[in-house]
Parts: C-alpha cells; sequence; structure tokens
C-alpha cells in the first residue's frame, strides 16, 4: 500500500487539547472539524485551511494527553492521509488507526522536510520517502493487527460490524 | 514458563493467544468497563445504528462527571445522549453526578485488585493503585468493548519504580509523581507499564497512590500499578466493610492478589528516595519542564484550583484548610475548590473542611471535573497564572491558551492562595504548626458515612 501527501510538519509532544481544544468537543461533525489545531500556537490558521491530502510529518510523543475521540475523528473531517511521527502516544495512535486512518512511526525522522513537501509512505516495504530531500527512511512494522485494522478501514470493520 | 511482571500476570492470567498469527496482541477479557457522560456520548450514535445490546450492564461502570452539572444548551443535549443510553442499556445509574469516575472507581466495592479495567477516559489508569491493570481508551475500542466484552491489547513491559524512605510532611503524591515524570520524561514510558513497589517507612496513603498512578500517563504509560501490600489491604477492609449495604448485589466482582515474581524482567528500574524529593512544581505548557518550587522565581498567581482525579481528595481539601485556617485567601487570588465526589463532598461537610475553606474566602463547587478539562466553573482567561492539583497544564487545557497553568502539589496550591504567590510552600507549613500532617490529615470527628453512598 503506498500512500502519498504533502508534509505538514508538527515538534514533540504535540497533546491532544492543542490538537483538539475541549470547547470544540460536540457530536456535530462540523464543529469537530473547526477545532482541528485551535489551540497549538502558530497552527490555527493552518487548522482552518483546506487540509486534504496532508501527512502530519511529526517528533516525538505525538498526540499525548486525552482519550478523547473528537481529536482524532478531527484528522479525518480535515482530510489528513496519514500520520507519521518519531513516536506516539498510544490512546492517540489507536484511536486514528481504530478510525482507519493510517498512523505510523519513523524513528530515523530527524530534520523533517519544509512544510508542503511531496511524501510517499509506502507500507509495504515500511519506509518513508521525501523525493526533495533524496531521503528514505525505514517506518517502524506495524504489528499484523493494526495493518489488518486499517486494510479493513478501521476496527469495527475489521470486527465484522457495520459502522457509520 | 518465564519470571512475570504484575501488569504480564494480570494480563496473561485471562488473555490465551495472539488475535492473529505472528501478532502480539491478544483479546483480552474485561472486568469493569469506565464510561462517562463525554466519551460514551461520542459512540451512541455508532451504538445504535449497529443494533445490539451491551454485552453485561452490569460491568459497565458509568459516571456523569464532565458536564455535571452542564453549563451550555449543547451539553445538555449532548449529557442526555448519554443518559438515554444509559438507560436503554439497563446500566446501573448509582455512580451518576457522584463525582469524577476515576475517583468513584477506588470508592467502589466493584473495583477489586487484580481486575482488567478499560475507560473512555485516559486517567483510567488511576485504578492501578488498587493493584489492577487500568487503561485509557478511545471512544471507538471502548465501542467494540461494550459490544464484545473484549478489548485487544499487547502485553507491554514494565519499568520498575522503588519508592523508599519516611514521607516528609510536605511532600505529596503529586511531587512524587511529578518527580517520576521528571526522571522518566513524558512520553518517557510509552507502551511500558510503570509497576511501583512503595518500600516506604509506613507506605504511602493510598491518596497519594492515586495520585501517582493516575499521572502515570502523563509519563505516556500504558498504565501504573501499585504492588498490592498492607495498605491497600487496609484501605479495603475499610471501604468495603463500609459499603457492606450493597454486597449482595455485587457478586462475581472478586479481588485476584497478584503479585510480581521474583526475577522478572524490567525495561529499566528506578529508585526514589522520597526524603529527597522537594516540593516540585510543572511549569506551563506540559509536563517536560519540571523544578523545584524554590529554584523559580516567585509567580503572581490570579487562580488556585483544588480539585480532579490528581488533586480533589480529602488529602487535598484538608492541607488547603489547614494552611488557611485563621487566614484570607490573598487579594487578587480566587480559590476554587472542586471536591473530586459527593464521598469527598460529604466528609468535608462533616468534619469541618468547607466550613474552613468557605471562611477563607474559597469558591466550593459541586464534584465534577469542572475546570480541569476546561469544561466550567473556573476557567482562566488570557494572561491569568493559576495553580493547580490537577494532572495537565497543557496550553489553553484550562481555558485561553493565553493562560498559564502551573502543576502544584496542594500544600504548594494552598501556600500560593496565601501568599498570592508561587513559593516554596515549606516555611508556611512550619509557621502554621503543621508536622506530622501524613499521620493525621484533619482531626477525626466522630462522625459516620454509613449509607452515603
Amino acid at each position: 500500500m503506498m500512500i502519498k501527501g504533502t508534509s505538514l510538519v508538527m515538534g514533540d509532544n504535540v497533546n491532544t487539547d492543542v490538537l483538539h481544544p475541549s470547547r470544540f468537543f460536540s457530536l456535530e461533525s462540523n464543529k469537530v472539524r473547526a477545532g482541528f489545531l485551535q489551540a497549538a500556537s502558530g497552527y490555527e490558521q493552518i487548522g482552518n485551511s483546506d487540509l486534504s491530502g496532508k501527512i502530519i510529518l511529526a517528533g516525538d510523543n505525538f498526540g499525548c494527553g486525552s482519550s478523547r475521540e473528537t481529536g482524532a475523528r478531527a484528522f479525518l473531517l480535515a482530510g489528513i492521509r496519514a500520520v507519521v511521527a518519531r513516536s506516539m502516544a498510544r490512546i492517540f495512535s489507536r484511536n486514528v488507526r481504530n478510525l482507519g486512518l493510517p498512523a505510523v512511526e519513523c524513528p530515523a525522522l530527524s530534520d523533517s522536510p519544509p512544510d508542503g513537501s511531496e511524501l510517499e509512505i509506502d507500507l509495504g516495504r515500511w519506509r518513508l520517502i521525501i523525493p526533495a530531500t533524496n531521503q528514505v527512511l525505514p517506518l517502524t512494522r506495524l504489528d499484523p493487527f493494526w495493518e489488518a485494522v486499517i486494510k479493513a478501514g478501521g476496527l469495527m470493520p475489521f470486527l465484522g460490524f457495520k459502522d457509520g | 514458563m518465564t519470571q512475570q511482571t504484575l501488569t504480564e500476570k494480570i494480563l496473561l492470567s485471562k488473555a490465551t493467544e495472539p488475535i492473529l498469527p505472528g501478532s502480539e496482541y491478544y483479546r483480552v477479557p474485561v472486568d469493569l468497563v469506565l464510561g462517562h457522560d463525554a466519551t460514551i456520548a461520542l459512540l451512541v450514535e455508532r451504538f445504535k445504528k449497529i443494533g445490539r445490546k451491551v454485552w453485561n450492564p452490569e460491568r459497565c461502570f458509568f459516571a456523569a462527571d464532565h458536564f455535571a452539572p452542564p453549563s451550555t444548551p449543547e451539553r445538555a443535549d449532548i449529557l442526555n445522549c448519554y443518559l438515554g443510553f444509559v438507560t436503554e442499556q439497563s446500566v446501573p445509574q448509582d455512580l451518576l453526578y457522584r463525582g469524577i469516575s476515576h475517583q468513584l472507581m477506588v470508592e467502589d466495592q466493584r473495583c477489586q485488585p487484580g481486575m482488567i479495567i478499560c475507560g473512555a477516559d485516559s486517567h483510567t489508569v488511576m485504578a492501578g493503585a488498587l493493584g489492577c491493570f487500568a487503561t485509557g481508551m478511545g471512544s471507538t475500542d471502548i465501542l467494540a468493548l461494550l459490544l464484545t466484552g473484549e478489548v485487544i491489547l499487547s502485553i507491554p513491559e514494565s519499568i520498575r519504580i522503588d519508592l523508599t524512605g519516611k514521607l516528609p510532611s510536605w511532600l505529596f503524591g503529586k511531587d512524587l509523581a511529578l518527580e517520576i515524570i521528571r526522571l522518566i520524561g513524558e512520553g518517557g514510558a510509552l507502551d511500558q507499564a510503570l509497576e511501583y513497589h512503595d518500600l516506604t517507612e509506613s507506605g504511602l496513603p493510598m491518596e497519594s497512590r492515586f495520585t501517582i498512578s493516575n499521572m502515570s500517563v502523563e509519563a505516556g504509560a500504558t498504565n501504573g500499578v501499585f504492588v498490592p501490600d498492607q495498605v491497600l489491604k487496609r484501605y479495603l477492609h475499610e471501604r468495603d466493610g463500609r459499603a457492606a449495604k450493597i454486597a449482595s448485589r455485587i457478586d462475581g466482582f472478586d479481588s485476584v492478589w497478584l503479585y510480581p515474581d521474583e526475577g522478572a524482567n524490567y525495561t529499566r528500574r528506578l529508585s526514589i528516595n522520597v526524603e529527597e524529593v522537594p516540593p516540585l512544581v510543572a511549569l506551563p505548557g506540559g509536563l517536560s519542564q519540571i523544578v523545584a518550587v524554590s529554584e523559580i522565581e516567585p509567580v503572581g498567581v490570579q487562580q488556585v484550583f483544588v480539585g480532579s482525579c490528581a488533586g480533589g481528595r480529602v488529602e487535598d481539601l484538608a492541607i488547603t484548610a489547614r494552611l488557611l485556617k485563621n487566614r484570607r485567601v490573598a487579594p487578587g487570588v480566587k480559590l476554587v475548590i472542586t471536591p473530586a465526589s459527593q464521598r469527598v463532598y460529604y466528609e468535608c461537610l462533616q468534619n469541618g473542611i468547607f466550613q474552613v475553606l468557605a471562611g477563607a474566602g474559597a469558591l466550593i463547587t459541586n464534584s465534577s471535573c469542572g475546570a480541569c478539562g476546561g469544561i466550567d466553573k473556573g476557567l482562566i482567561g488570557s494572561g491569568e497564572v493559576c495553580v493547580s492539583t490537577s494532572n495537565r497544564n497543557f496550553r489553553g487545557r484550562m481555558g485561553s491558551p493565553d493562560g498559564l497553568i502551573y502543576l502544584a502539589s496542594p500544600l504548594t496550591a494552598a501556600a500560593a492562595a496565601v501568599t498570592g504567590r508561587l513559593t516554596d510552600p515549606r516555611p508556611l507549613m512550619e509557621e502554621a504548626g503543621i508536622r506530622d500532617f501524613h499521620s493525621t490529615p484533619w482531626p477525626k470527628q466522630a462522625s459516620s458515612l454509613g449509607g452515603q453512598r
């Protein structure tokens, strides 16, 4: 499976409260979408823009904090195609994968390329390709369970339940 | 079989085989599922479309704590959506409006050592203080759990933390939680378990242990479990004796006393002498900058928040009251007190803690999550400085993204309420003549809480 997109670069320890502040907690999709990145300093405008086809490139401990799944849903509603981080908080990575969004770790990720760089994620050979900087970085292979969940489009379809 | 950590022992006693060939994930049957009005409401529509019933309503430990009571019409609708689900699925309603779900869990006879507890909230880890495997998850995981009674988990490796020495009167569970995160790093325990061995002289009070287990997730840990001991036994004896009234209802909620094996494998071992830990503070913006309070320039404070599942227990309110006795909250400071549960509320009402706090000018709210998650009753504005006994100080967590949150112990927070500045609380404690706080947090009164569930 190949995923192509352009980068949106974020730092270390980016927590769920800045990714999606609690004042946007809602059952309404529009409001959940509107909250994306709204407490992340310097990202508020970006959060409101068209983000379809973006791949998040982040540092360590991405998504630490709350279990509120509105945060993970906002990634999907914003059109984010995948998340790549040096390391990811456990609840967050579960949440996004459970909704069918590929989230993978790339421990070798150091200097991220500029925002908007073309990226390719190769989930067959487990590598991240950054043409702009001529980099090919290894990705941590996902457990077969998570591979199957993402392939199925989320946890519920993996378990054989109709969802949505 | 090889030697096991406590987390391995609990999980592998119930998990059988990997979910897929070559996978490290197992189907794990769950003893209790914690839920509350906010995160369960997120799954109600999806649940209804699937058209099934909850696998076992008696195993649902559902509170109403986030929007309790609601502060906006939208939150009232979210709460009502949740309450409709609770009724429809015949889930027990005895916990609604009783306080913060995590606090209710450790107060409740349904929660017993050795259990596997999953909850729709990251601070579900707090029940690890009772020798449980307890972990938080998002709504989709909980949706699947409510349908099947199982979650799919990998078995985390463990970091062992030994706590030694004699607990000083001025040191609290919050200081120790911060010290552990300072040593491990924010996210330093990602996908691992923290296994706490309390080797201190008289054993840490359970209330301090709750705070330490609670904040395990701030280090990135999957769970944070205390090895069961005499302190836990005494706590359960007192707790379950009191709640005997409902004993007939809860057959099947049995304790299993499990311990790690000698020679179990740990990824890392740490030992902390509690006598060497000063009062600590987490600087605003995350848990990556933790320093001794005495090392920072005094900061002017506009709000002090004593509340949350990490800092709203009787111990926290008692030290606040003892420091404020015969004093007033400093001019320019609002002190917001949010008890973690109605039991805490009732006890403070009975034993005189509320009288002292109210007399000193504190604002006492009903038990709920309140300001901690930026919900209501004490949100901060732009430029405002808040010292909080809660567990998170992320940007915007308690209101304006331009407000500043310092996390500290209830003693440090109370001292800030007295002086209007964030400073080392020890001189003030000495001045107040408080010497042996942990053995007698508050003079006992001849009151019984029997029947106050």
